[in-house]
């Protein structure tokens, strides 16, 4: 209001000059909600008058005329004209651009804008990525973007896995190409989320053949934020703390239903442990059969844990340079009660310098600096075993030291079990330093149309590993002596891209033709040693290996190293008539060093568009503002592969002959000559807008073939698995977006939104005579067959308990296998009357079929809130924790299993007895150990309050709960397992943080 | 000024077509990598690589091995209850073929075999470049490699009965011919050895400086001896053994105890024996058998922080009893590791007057406690607490694993010439009595099979189930009942493991259809 009483006074004021014929007008630039917008243009059209406006919205124009036309333009909003009159104040407010069609969507060595794309490319708006607390990007993605999965780890630091339409290999070979600024990368983990501009997810072969070879399993731009020419320097600074807990913990059998399975059991040894448990420990005075101790080894391990965050950042801009800088600090800790972290320490600057008006010239370089105290996974396994009846600390146990903890061997039992070993006397750090740096130099050959542009980048890793184990003793004997293990491994990968664009517009036909080559270099080498016996080992200053015993290097020392080179050839060709009718079309060549027979691949790729509502006859309809089909084919290559698949290699090997080590070559002897892993993939899409673009809806349907897909191939005999071209893949599914926003008042807006992927995953060929490939272990089997998922479980199909002894007198196969009451009933799948192994059959996929997200979000006054929510269906979880009793039956399991145990007649018809639990026939793998993973979860609300008064700068408060709420049937902490084989998977905390955001 | 801004595109196009068509060159580079092609080989010097290698290979034996080959003898049950449930039920001849120890037993034991036939080719292409000597000596290793890749094969026929015979290192086509009878590999086992003696040292192996330990013409003669007494072919069996005996190069180590002990290794004794070490330093290098599943689960070593076992190796009681009612101390007190539990259980039993050495204290001062999985634990896998190196604590870290002995050589020959055989070097009783004699055993004369059954029951027991397969050999399933177990002929081989059910080619039954095994094969695919 203060503003606006100041716009008069100044209007009144130079009213005075108005005799002149050219003159001086001024005005403010807003948005509808009378916020400044900084950095908006303001043109006289047809004249060389222009200004950019400052922090405050404001902007000055000298020698106009009355009567000049004013165009103002602002990214993201309806450009708006106004006609010089008298006054010489204008007060603008410009309209937010529901239609994002004009929007320049990044799309490999270029642009494009958005509505003239034909390929399936995913957009997501930075802040979206912002209102997840989190250290990793990606996990922010979950549930947004169609199409995509993402399996979450809870571990501090660590990313999510990431996949893109489905799985049509195995192993390494997955992983997401991420382009950050050009350059290429596995692994994001050192971005900051506040950091990113905009993340496009090129999800169909058309979008990601540009980057050929390494685009197999999708590829995911990141652009991260930049200055604006003329821009006054804007300070952001954001920051958020809370806390994180575990969710859905799961309850442990207690000591009650523990002895209760041990006495069923019918095994006199797990009977005795029991006792040795009440001598040791007392009796319970509730229960006279059990002991004294109900330790709920789950509570034990967890904590909670701090999560912070703290971001500042400017950019700018003048005439010929554009900055952006900024620092950002993270820090977490993990749930797991020891040392268990996370902190990162990012410094970033964007620089671009106009050296003349034809040469461009900048620079870019990301410096990252973290430390991980990475958590022993294998504590989780152990507090699932361990068992009710031993507390933590066991002041008996005299002669552990440095702490009484407790040790199971006391009882009887094979392993010490107390997973606070693990916890109290390891720890692991990482220190992790990445730098990405990149440098780039354009040059207009003819200004607008043709420009070459050459770029050179070098992402630097150095992983620092140490991991000490401190000595301890813990009874019975149980001795550790103190080691350190260090390990330095470094990552040089250096690429070079030179690329040569051609942009033209003749009547209505538009062009773009592009083509480029690109090198690439990628090193990596680790260096490792371990010693014991570390002199000082009480004193974290003297965890070095110069003081471990130096004859314990003695064949703990390595090194490994590895170098490929890579070269191709590509080009682009886009092409659109009147805006109505678009041809996309890439070709690359790639070399790569992995492929001993033949190194180079081809991979074509088409894209076609129509925009229908170009079209006269849809023109003027109203209900449609935009309708496209489109359409495209393309071909992709993985080298993501194992490269010494190709070649026998020689191992050296040491072992004693009368006492002296000897040293000698083993080597393995298979070997494959692999050719190119080949996805070829037709997507059908459409885009429409509709309602004054309040509603958009995407649909696309694609069908991906993975051909000579690499699969790890297990060699009988020779026992080893070989990577091998082994089968064709194919992925299909459908892909829908929809979502409406509105304004009710000016007050009042909201937005929903949904999104919806189905996958189908299927094994279309086998190139193995046996017609299938095995996979996991012999006790867990995974098969891929023909029909069947990529890695389905493979085992018996159960369909009930035998209850009394009539029953297993009436069935042969219960007679045949010397069943009793308690034992599982298998189904009979070739009905031959008998139970074995042609009975098996796929108990389903770890790959989702259906998976769903949405959002609702409002805005009331200064107040929004939002609530995203996502949810997965169809898929499988083997619960290898539950499985492992086939290893070690004493020890301890999950309450579930305890309460639902088969113990006579009528109490169950889905568990078997506990004397069961421990008999060959009922440990086969079978959907008894297969669960279901379907869930359903509140993903994020966000609660935010935006302060905007004279004086003080504007400033966003906010609370976020970050996956407070998770419905599942799922008998673990959480149905999110990358591989679906749970066996010691760090649960996914529910995070509450509160935070503010502040700019000036 | 648009001519000069070409020259700078053609000049810009240049350098770059130029520094990209370096770059291709390097596609042909492979990085940190060693491949078998990239060894020297006409650098004989390093023709004792590959050799190296294989021993490695040998020594590399999964804990399951020894337990598996020896459980189902009536020497030996399976303890640790409460744990390995189907390692229990294969001791009582319930076999369960997803077991994970059938399946490791069979994939280590190819998998070595395959490892080693690549050493062999490796020392074949040393040989192409190497002199008259490096000829020899390679002809010599290869020679050595067939010993242990023979002794492989030996195990996996004992078990699974037909197998198949894997000389190559690229196996297809050996799996195409299908599984061989289990006396088809037998007699590979002797062919195989025949033409292993011509090129192999004779010495003890104890004697070899070259690789001290290794395998020698005897060593090959007592492979063949063997094989020939799995095929009953007696008179074969003599004539291996007598080779043996006859050369006079052999002897017992006098203390039966400590054979088994670091001072017993690689004795005179030895003909084959698995090696591992920490070379006596505290911290550093070591190969060891995980000895652990042999030890008592609780005891109270003389040296501290000595780690107890797993329990997992109980001697019968029908074998202390069989030993006691013979008077023997010696080779029980080696054999056995009591517990008070079950020297109770003995005098339950009517074992009332039990000798002073039945105790739960070993002759080198360890105690052994009660526990639950067991009573006895095997004294053979027992290294004393006070023989271990300073700061090495593993369960028998370090002890040798002893494959065959002379003494098993003198009673295999003494078994064949009470069969039947003719005596080609001493006799029978002679030979029985220096194994007697050892033990503090009264002289036998006129000795018979059942005699010389029952003197390998005592000497060989919990080694390697040389007991088990002395049973069936016979089909004495009587003996293998006992303590409410029932053995019938469908018990003596281990059905194969469900993993290489599913692994291997289906082609794998296509020759030999006769055999009871290649039907299962083809029902099961």
């Amino acid at each position: 209001m203060k503003l606006k009483l100041l716009f008069i006074c100044m209007v009144l004021l130079s009213g005075f000059g108005f005799a002149q014929e050219t003159k001086t007008v001024s005005g403010i630039i807003t948005d509808q909600n009378a916020m400044p917008l900084p950095g908006a243009e303001v043109k006289v059209i047809g004249k060389e008058i222009f200004d950019v406006t400052d922090f405050d919205g404001n902007f000055t124009l000298e020698g106009v005329e009355t009567g000049d036309a004013v165009r103002v333009t602002y990214l993201g909003f309806v450009p708006q004209e106004f006609t010089v009159t008298q006054t010489n104040e204008y007060s603008i407010a410009l309209e937010e651009d529901a239609d994002q069609l004009d929007e320049v969507v990044v799309v490999g060595y270029g642009t494009q804008k958005k509505r003239d794309l034909t390929g399936a490319i995913s957009v997501i708006d930075s802040e979206e990525i912002e209102k997840t607390p989190s250290s990793n990007v990606m996990q922010s993605l979950q549930g947004k973007v169609s199409g995509v999965q993402i399996v979450n780890s809870g571990s501090p630091g660590d990313s999510p896995t990431v996949r893109i339409r489905g799985l049509g290999t195995y192993g390494d070979a997955t992983s997401v190409l991420y382009v950050v600024d050009g350059t290429l990368y596995d692994n994001i983990d050192f971005l900051n989320s506040k950091d990113i501009a905009s993340i496009n997810v090129l999800k169909d072969a058309s979008s990601s053949a540009i980057y050929g070879v390494r685009a197999a399993n999708g590829v995911v731009i990141i652009e991260t934020k930049s200055g604006r020419k003329n821009q006054k320097p804007q300070f952001e600074y954001d920051g958020y703390t809370g806390f994180q807990r575990a969710q859905n913990v799961v309850k442990l059998a207690n000591t009650e239903q523990f002895a209760t399975m041990a006495r069923e059991s019918g095994s006199a040894a797990e009977i005795q442990f029991i006792e040795n448990a009440i001598q040791r420990y007392g009796r319970s005075r509730i229960n006279p059969n059990v002991p004294a101790v109900n330790t709920d080894w789950y509570k034990e391990i967890l904590r909670q844990g701090i999560i912070q965050n703290h971001s500042l950042s400017v950019s700018g801009g003048g005439e010929s340079v554009v900055y952006a800088l900024g620092a950002n600090y993270t820090g977490q800790e993990g749930i797991l009660d020891m040392e268990n972290s996370y902190e990162r320490f990012n410094i970033r600057s964007k620089v671009d310098v106009d050296i003349s008006d034809r040469l461009k010239m900048g620079v870019n370089s990301i410096f990252s600096n973290a430390i991980k105290y990475a958590p022993e996974n294998g504590a989780w396994f152990r507090a699932y075993f361990a068992v009710p009846t031993m507390p933590v600390f066991d002041e008996l146990n005299t002669e552990a030291s440095p702490i009484r903890y407790s040790n199971a061997q006391l009882l009887g039992y094979r392993g010490t079990q107390n997973p606070f070993q693990d916890l109290s006397y390891n720890e692991n750090r990482i220190k992790i330093r990445k730098l990405l740096t990149s440098m780039f130099l354009q040059f207009d050959i003819i200004e607008d149309k043709l420009d070459i542009k050459t770029t050179y980048s070098h992402n630097f890793t150095a992983l620092e590993e140490r991991n000490v184990n401190l000595p301890y003793t813990l009874g019975n004997n149980f001795e550790r002596r103190s080691s350190i293990r260090r390990a330095n491994n470094n990552y040089s990968n250096q690429y070079w891209d030179n690329v040569l664009t051609y942009n033209d517009n003749f009547g209505d036909h538009d062009l773009t033709l592009m083509a480029g080559t690109s090198f690439r270099d990628e090193a990596s080498n680790t260096f490792s040693a371990t010693g014991f016996d570390i002199t000082g080992i009480g004193l974290e200053t003297s965890w070095y290996l110069d003081f471990a015993d130096p004859d314990s290097f003695n064949s703990n020392v390595s090194e490994v190293g590895r170098r490929f080179y890579g070269l191709s050839y590509f080009g682009r060709v886009a092409y659109n008539f009147k805006d109505k009718y678009l041809l996309y079309g890439t070709f690359r060549a790639d070399g790569s060093s992995k492929f001993t027979l033949d190194p180079w691949g081809y991979f074509p790729s088409l894209g076609l568009g129509w925009v229908v509502s170009e079209e006269e006859f849809l023109r003027d309809n109203e209900v449609l503002d935009f309708f496209k089909l489109r359409a495209s084919w393309g071909k992709l290559g993985n080298d993501n592969v194992a490269a010494s698949a190709g070649s026998n290699t020689i191992e050296v090997v040491t072992t004693p002959i009368g006492d002296e080590p000897r040293t000698g070559l083993t080597s393995t002897s298979v070997f494959s000559n692999n050719t190119w892993e080949v996805i070829e993939e037709y997507n059908f899409g459409l885009n429409i807008e509709a309602f004054d673009n309040r509603l958009s809806v995407d649909a696309d349907y694609y069908i991906r073939d993975t051909h000579d897909a690499i699969l790890p191939v297990y060699i009988p005999i020779v026992n080893r698995s070989v990577d091998r071209n082994s089968g064709v893949i194919r992925n299909e599914g459908l892909e829908l977006v929809a979502n409406w926003s509105q304004q009710i008042s000016e007050d009042f807006t909201f937005r929903i939104g949904a999104n919806f992927t189905t996958l189908k995953n299927e094994t279309l060929e086998i190139e193995d005579e046996r017609g299938y490939i095995d996979s996991g272990s012999a006790e867990f089997r995974q098969r891929t067959t023909i029909g069947g998922p990529l890695l389905g479980f493979f085992g018996y199909e159960r369909i009930g308990v035998y209850q009394n002894q009539e029953q297993i007198e009436a069935d042969p196969v219960a007679v045949a296998n010397g069943l009793v009451p308690g034992d599982l009933i298998y189904r009979d799948q070739n009905g031959d009357g008998v139970i074995d192994d042609a009975d098996r059959v796929i108990l389903g996929s770890f790959l989702p079929k259906y998976t769903f997200g949405g959002n609702i979000g409002f805005s009331y006054k200064a107040f929004d809130f939002s609530l995203d929510f996502y949810g997965q269906a169809g898929n499988k979880i083997l619960n290898r924790k539950r499985g492992e009793i086939i290893f070690t039956q004493d020890t301890n399991m999950d309450a579930d299993l305890a309460i639902n145990r088969w113990h006579g007649e009528g109490t169950s018809n889905t568990y078997p007895s506990s004397a069961g639990l421990r008999k060959a026939w009922n440990q086969r793998l079978s959907n008894f150990w297969v669960e279901d993973g379907d869930f359903f979860r509140i993903q994020n609300i966000q609660v935010a309050y935006n302060l905007e008064a004279k004086g003080i700068p504007n400033t966003r408060i906010y609370l976020t709960a970050e996956k407070p709420f998770s419905f599942f049937d799922y008998n673990g902490f959480n149905p999110e397992v990358a591989d679906g084989v749970d066996r010691q998977t760090y649960p996914v905390p529910a995070i509450y943080t509160m935070g503010v955001n502040i700019k000036f | 000024m648009k001519k000069y801004s070409l020259i700078k595109f053609l000049l810009l196009c240049l350098v770059f077509g130029f520094g990209v068509s370096s770059c291709s060159e390097k596609l042909d580079v492979r990085e940190g990598q060693l491949n078998t092609g990239d060894l020297d080989y006409t650098d004989a010097s390093n023709m004792i690589q590959p050799l190296i290698g294989a021993y490695y290979e040998f020594a590399t034996r999964g804990w399951e091995e020894p337990l598996l080959l020896g459980v189902r003898g009536d020497d030996v049950n399976a303890g640790g209850l409460g744990d390995q449930q189907p390692f229990a039920d294969t001791d009582r001849y319930d076999y369960e073929k997803n077991y994970w120890m059938y399946n490791s037993l069979w994939n280590v034991h190819y998998n070595d075999i395959i490892n080693m036939n690549t050493a062999i080719l490796q020392l074949e292409n040393f040989k192409e470049y190497a002199d008259e000597e490096g000829i020899a000596r390679a002809d010599q290793y290869i020679a050595e490699i067939k010993v242990l890749r023979a002794y492989l094969h030996f195990n996996l026929a004992r078990v699974w009965e037909d197998v198949f015979i894997i000389t190559s290192n690229q196996p297809e086509e050996e799996l195409e011919l299908g599984v061989s009878s289990k006396a088809d590999v037998m007699q590979f086992i002797s062919d195989e050895m025949d033409m292993a003696i011509e090129n192999l040292p004779d010495m003890r192996p104890n004697e070899r400086t070259d690789i001290r330990g290794g395998v020698t013409k005897y060593t090959a003669y007592a492979l063949k001896a063997l094989a020939h007494q799995e095929l009953e072919n007696y008179q074969e069996v003599a004539d291996a053994a007598g080779a043996i005996i006859s050369s006079g190069k052999f002897s017992l180590y006098p203390d039966f105890y400590q054979l088994f002990k670091k001072p017993g290794e690689l004795s005179n004794e030895s003909l084959l024996e698995i090696q591992y070490s920490d070379y006596g330093t505290e911290a550093g290098d070591e190969l060891y058998h995980l000895y652990a599943p042999f030890g008592p689960q609780n005891w109270t070593p003389v040296r501290e922080n000595a780690q107890s076992g797993w329990g997992f190796y109980e001697p019968s009681e029908k074998f202390i009893k069989f030993m006691l009612d013979r008077d023997e101390e010696t080779r029980l007190v080696t054999s056995v590791l009591f517990t008070d539990r079950g020297i109770a259980d003995l005098q339950a039993d009517g074992y009332t007057d039990l000798p002073a050495f039945v105790s739960n204290v070993t002759p080198s001062g360890d105690i052994i406690n009660d526990y639950a999985r067991a009573r006895f634990a095997s004294g053979k896998h027992y290294l004393p607490s006070i023989q271990l190196t300073d700061g090495r604590n593993d369960y028998s870290a370090g002890k040798n694993l002893i494959v065959i002995r002379y003494a098993e050589i003198l009673l295999m020959y003494a078994e064949a010439i009470t069969l039947g055989a003719s005596a080609p070097s001493i006799s029978a009783d002679e030979a029985v009595n220096i194994v007697r004699d050892r033990a503090d055993m009264q002289p036998l004369s006129g000795v018979t099979h059942q005699q010389v059954l029952d003197e390998k029951f005592a000497e060989l027991s919990m080694e390697l189930g040389i007991r088990y397969y002395d049973m069936i050999r016979h089909d004495k399933y009587g003996e293998l009942s006992y303590d409410g177990r029932e053995f019938s002929a469908d018990d003596e081989y281990l059905p194969y493991p469900q993993a290489q059910l599913d692994a291997l080619p289906i082609e794998a039954t296509a020759v030999d259809r006769d055999t009871p095994t290649n039907e299962i094969l083809r029902q099961l695919n």
